[in-house]
């Protein structure tokens, strides 16, 4: 029951003598009483903070202006400001280095604290739990998927007593609704989502206005949020307004509450909630495409409740044909640790939490390294100094505290300095991170403190060394200007600091060429498709004659072909079991014959579909990829002749016919293997028309498909994306590692260089003299210049020996986790390597040559 | 350099202080604000509020018998001097006269705004 020492210690030595008694009774006693219904930790923590509010004028100390310590502390900090102005320039290469690093730190870490703080401002988040259905086919293969049947959900709620509240997301599906609060004022949307009343019982979004306990309870209600509030009625408070769904029935929605904006740090977004009013979806197992999640009631445990969910699920199943998987993730676990089919949105991924993490560290370590060797470097500088200091009666103590200050007076800079860099980051980088960030905002200050006292620590630390070392110096010794072994004994310490810096610039650079080299790979190899120059218009749908459309669009020179589809390549597809008698799922989207010319598609046998013959027009006939007939346990033999292709209770319900196979194409991400893919050839209007649009003027060409469009549709403006870009979205993660890696890799060679060059500075100004003899002797210039680079080349070529293996090993890991995947050649080393040398070589060589044409006489004269 | 003014806190801790006549003390204070109040403060701020009070002689202090719970410690226990009770009431005053100046049409207004 006794409060921290530590804390009492540090009460005692600020506080004045005469308060102590009545303020350590006062702490002690309400110690006592916080430490009755709270954990040790708790209590010692709000201990702490109340011995902190102590830090006020009143308790403290009194410390009179001119006590000796004041004025001794004072001309420390003159002497500090004095030093760091007379070697300006080592002041500015040390705060610049110390600075990037800085804000590399900072910037990743408040990244990082965003990404790691995704759904947690929801209330009670750590009780809020998404349930999910893998599925698992006849050959024990298992689908990820996150989408479960809509019966899941009120059943999971009726069955377990811990379950206090359940909800649905029903998504948009890649559907855009036509909103509009009048007729002139329509927008397409896409941030739409279907839901319970319940969504309130498990999610914290607050209303500003209206009311969110009854915000759904019918169908015609809507909860809509503030900037769609403003986008519609130019104002906030509208409830009770109405908004019209146009398309089919019109329907109008009343609008029941507005909620403040969903906040970025959520896995699902949306900006217009309804209530879902399908009915008997309380009986439907079949279908899933609703996403279900629970919220537990205080004290229940998820683990007990997992081990019920399979018995409980397949209860509900009719007879075992089905062995899919049922289980729950934490609601704040789902942004970074899963990646299932149909998630609601692309989700952050742990291992690049982790690389960037790694990456913060290395580079705040590479610029205190840096800092250290520059310190140490110099210190032979101040050799006479201190030794007239010792001379005149300064203790070690004091003579290292005067460093410290200086190290801290650099340290104060450098964080000003990394704060304002990480600031401008964020400003120029937010387009890369895909979302705005500052320093200043609230839910950021807390940890940018934090991160100063790391860095305040970190420095500190790395200060420390210098500080020892300069006030170790034997004052007889030092005041004759002789260096004594600690001298060269930091010399090989400095070397050893330019290693461990140049191996961890090495690994960077090693580990930027791997991702790049991916991400190259990826974008040119094979797709198996052409997405280049594809133009998908997405609302198709509200063309009237689909067909005439299509014939007044190839007339447009640079159309050389257009088709209909019902899904997106690389975008939008659908699923359904296919296979007999082992059922497995297929991607599938329904097609027009003109599909496979619009997207470059290669037949490797058969045929395509075609407008005449009646079988392909009654959808009896399907073509597939490779992988598609692979899984269909078909050859090519197979190829033409009418087969089962899938069954329900043991019997065949489908047989039809594959008349054709392309060529596999990539349709995921490559992280994936190429998955079965199955088309289908359906005459009817279609979400999607694909157009190939030949290399030309685009913008003409835009131009005149939208003249087009508008003579076919009643004004609502044409939605539509370039296939590549659509393609390219599915390596944005990839492609924002990359980008983050290559920034980092250039600030900490920067740094790295920064140092090398000071050091090189200082190797050639010890060594002017030797030079200026060696060139009297008649020694060349390139003799002299290879003598000290020499060196120099060693070191680096020292550390890319460490570094390449461990750079090796780690991005070959990384690597696995695509399927499809580049290969690490010798040539990576070697330019790896290459570069790390050629920068040293030109930085020193710089110096060295300098020194080497400089006129002999000048730098052999004084003395 | 002291003012005689009483800052909002300092006139809520001289109120608390003659609300716990006689057992007011650091700890005492902070808990009865906290109940009467809602307000959370740390115990730094009450004894910083008591300390300036003292020397503007609003209060008056001594320290009573030590206890068990405090480790042996005395504690300070303060009590409202003349000046004290003086500066309170013309706080008061203050407040009530500048209260019952306001019209009553002023209160009137606001119901209205209500029923709209």
């Amino acid at each position: 029951m006794r409060p921290p020492k530590s804390a009492d210690r540090f009460l005692s030595w600020f506080c004045q003598g005469k308060l102590l008694e009545e303020v350590k009774g006062d702490l002690h006693e309400s110690y006592r009483i916080e430490r009755a219904h709270k954990r040790r930790w708790h209590a010692n923590m709000i201990y702490w903070y109340e011995v902190l509010h102590f830090l006020r004028p009143f308790a403290m100390k009194g410390k009179r202006k001119n006590s000796k310590k004041t004025i001794m502390y004072k001309s420390y900090l003159k002497f500090a400001v004095r030093n760091v102005l007379k070697h300006k320039a080592t002041a500015i290469m040390n705060v610049l280095s110390l600075g990037v690093g800085i804000a590399c730190f900072i910037f990743i870490f408040i990244y990082l604290k965003g990404e790691l703080s995704y759904d947690r401002f929801h209330h009670d988040a750590d009780r809020i739990y998404r349930v999910v259905i893998d599925f698992v086919d006849s050959n024990q293969r298992r689908l990820p998927d996150a989408t479960t049947p809509p019966a899941l959900a009120p059943a999971l709620k009726r069955d377990f007593p811990e379950v206090a509240s359940s909800v649905r997301l029903y998504p948009n599906w890649g559907r855009k609704f036509l909103l509009g609060a009048s007729n002139n004022n329509k927008f397409h949307e896409e941030g739409l989502i279907y839901t319970d009343s319940t969504f309130f019982d498990v999610f914290s979004f607050p209303a500003i206005y209206g009311d969110t306990q009854n915000a759904l309870a019918y169908p015609d209600q809507m909860v809509i949020t503030r900037s769609a509030a403003r986008k519609y009625f130019g104002k906030e408070d509208v409830v009770g307004e109405v908004l019209t769904m146009y398309g089919g029935k019109n329907e109008t929605f009343r609008i029941s509450a507005v909620l403040e904006d969903v906040p970025v740090h959520s896995h699902f977004k949306f900006d217009f909630l309804l209530k879902i009013s399908r009915q008997n979806l309380e009986q439907d197992w079949g279908w899933y495409n609703y996403y279900t999640y629970i919220k537990l009631s205080p004290g229940a445990d998820v683990a007990n409740l997992e081990v019920k969910f399979q018995p409980f699920y397949e209860s509900y199943q009719n007879e075992q044909e089905n062995h899919n998987i049922i289980y729950s993730q934490a609601l704040t676990d789902i942004h970074l640790k899963s990646n299932l089919k149909w998630e609601l949105e692309a989700n952050g991924d742990m291992n690049n939490v982790y690389i960037f993490a790694i990456l913060a560290v290395f580079v705040l370590v590479v610029s205190c390294i840096n800092y250290l060797n520059l310190t140490v470097a110099e210190s032979y500088k101040r050799f006479k100094e201190v030794g007239i200091r010792k001379v005149f009666g300064a203790y070690k103590k004091s003579l290292i505290a005067l460093f410290m200050i200086e190290t801290l007076l650099i340290i104060s800079i450098s964080l000003v300095v990394g704060s304002i860099l990480s600031e401008l980051l964020f400003k120029y980088l937010g387009e890369i991170l895909g979302r705005e960030i500052s320093l200043l905002q609230p839910e950021n200050l807390g940890i940018f403190l934090g991160i100063c006292l790391v860095v305040l620590v970190t420095g500190i630390i790395a200060g420390l060394f210098p500080a020892l070392h300069l006030s170790s110096f034997k004052a007889a010794l030092a005041v004759k200007g002789i260096f004594n072994r600690a001298g060269r004994s930091a010399l090989g310490l400095r070397k050893g600091l330019l290693v461990i810096q140049f191996a961890i610039s090495a690994f960077m650079i090693f580990g930027t060429i791997v991702v790049y080299r991916q991400l190259q790979y990826m974008k040119n190899a094979d797709k198996g498709f052409l997405p280049e120059q594809v133009m998908v218009i997405e609302n198709a749908k509200s063309i009237k004659n689909q067909e005439a459309f299509k014939t007044e669009l190839l007339k447009v020179a640079n159309i050389p072909a257009a088709s209909l589809s019902s899904g997106v390549l690389g975008g939008l597809n659908w699923t359904r079991t296919l296979g007999y008698p082992d059922g497995f799922v297929m991607n599938l989207f329904d097609i027009e014959p003109e599909f496979i010319e619009t997207m470059g598609l290669e037949f490797v046998t058969g045929r395509n579909f075609s407008r005449e013959r009646p079988t392909d027009v009654q959808g009896l006939t399907i073509v597939v990829n490779e992988t598609g007939l692979r899984e269909l346990g078909m050859t090519h033999e197979d190829v033409g002749k009418s087969l089962p292709l899938a069954s329900q209770n043991d019997s065949i319900t489908t047989y039809g016919k594959v008349i054709g196979v392309v060529k596999d194409f990539h349709f995921t991400d490559f992280k994936k293997e190429i998955k079965p893919f199955a088309f289908f050839y359906r005459e009817r209007p279609m979400d999607y028309l694909n157009l190939k649009v030949s290399a030309g003027n685009l913008s003409e060409t835009l131009v005149a498909i939208e003249d087009i469009w508008y003579d076919f549709t009643d004004g609502i403006p044409m939605k539509y994306t370039f296939l590549d870009q659509t393609f390219a979205d599915l390596h944005a993660r990839e492609k924002r590692l990359s980008d983050i890696i290559l920034c980092l890799t250039i600030l900490a060679l920067f740094i790295a260089f920064m140092g090398m060059f000071a050091i090189a500075n200082m190797t050639v100004k010890d060594r002017l003299k030797e030079i200026a003899i060696r060139k009297v002797l008649g020694a060349s210039v390139t003799g002299i210049s290879n003598m000290v680079t020499k060196k120099f080349l060693l070191l680096v070529l020292v550390a890319n020996v460490i570094a390449c293996p461990v750079a090796y090993f780690t991005m070959q890991k990384w690597l696995e986790g695509f399927a499809y995947r580049t290969s690490l050649g010798l040539a990576l080393f070697l330019v790896a390597i290459g570069s790390t040398l050629l920068v040293t070589w030109t930085t020193v060589g710089f110096r060295v040559l300098r020194a080497a044409f400089s006129n002999p006489v000048k730098n052999l004269r004084p003395e | 350099m002291k003012g005689t003014q009483l800052g909002e806190f300092e006139e809520l801790v001289l109120l608390i202080v003659g609300v716990l006549f006689p057992e007011a003390y650091g700890l005492g204070i902070r808990q009865e604000i906290n109940d009467q109040t809602g307000r959370k403060v740390a115990i730094g701020a009450i004894h910083s509020a008591l300390n300036r009070l003292e020397s503007k002689g609003y209060l008056k202090s001594e320290l009573a018998n030590a206890t068990h719970e405090r480790g042996g410690r005395r504690k300070r226990l303060f009590h409202i001097t003349v000046a004290g009770k003086r500066a309170l009431e013309k706080n008061h005053e203050i407040r009530n006269s500048l209260w019952n100046q306001i019209p009553d049409l002023a209160w009137k207004r606001l119901s209205y705004d209500k029923s709209i």
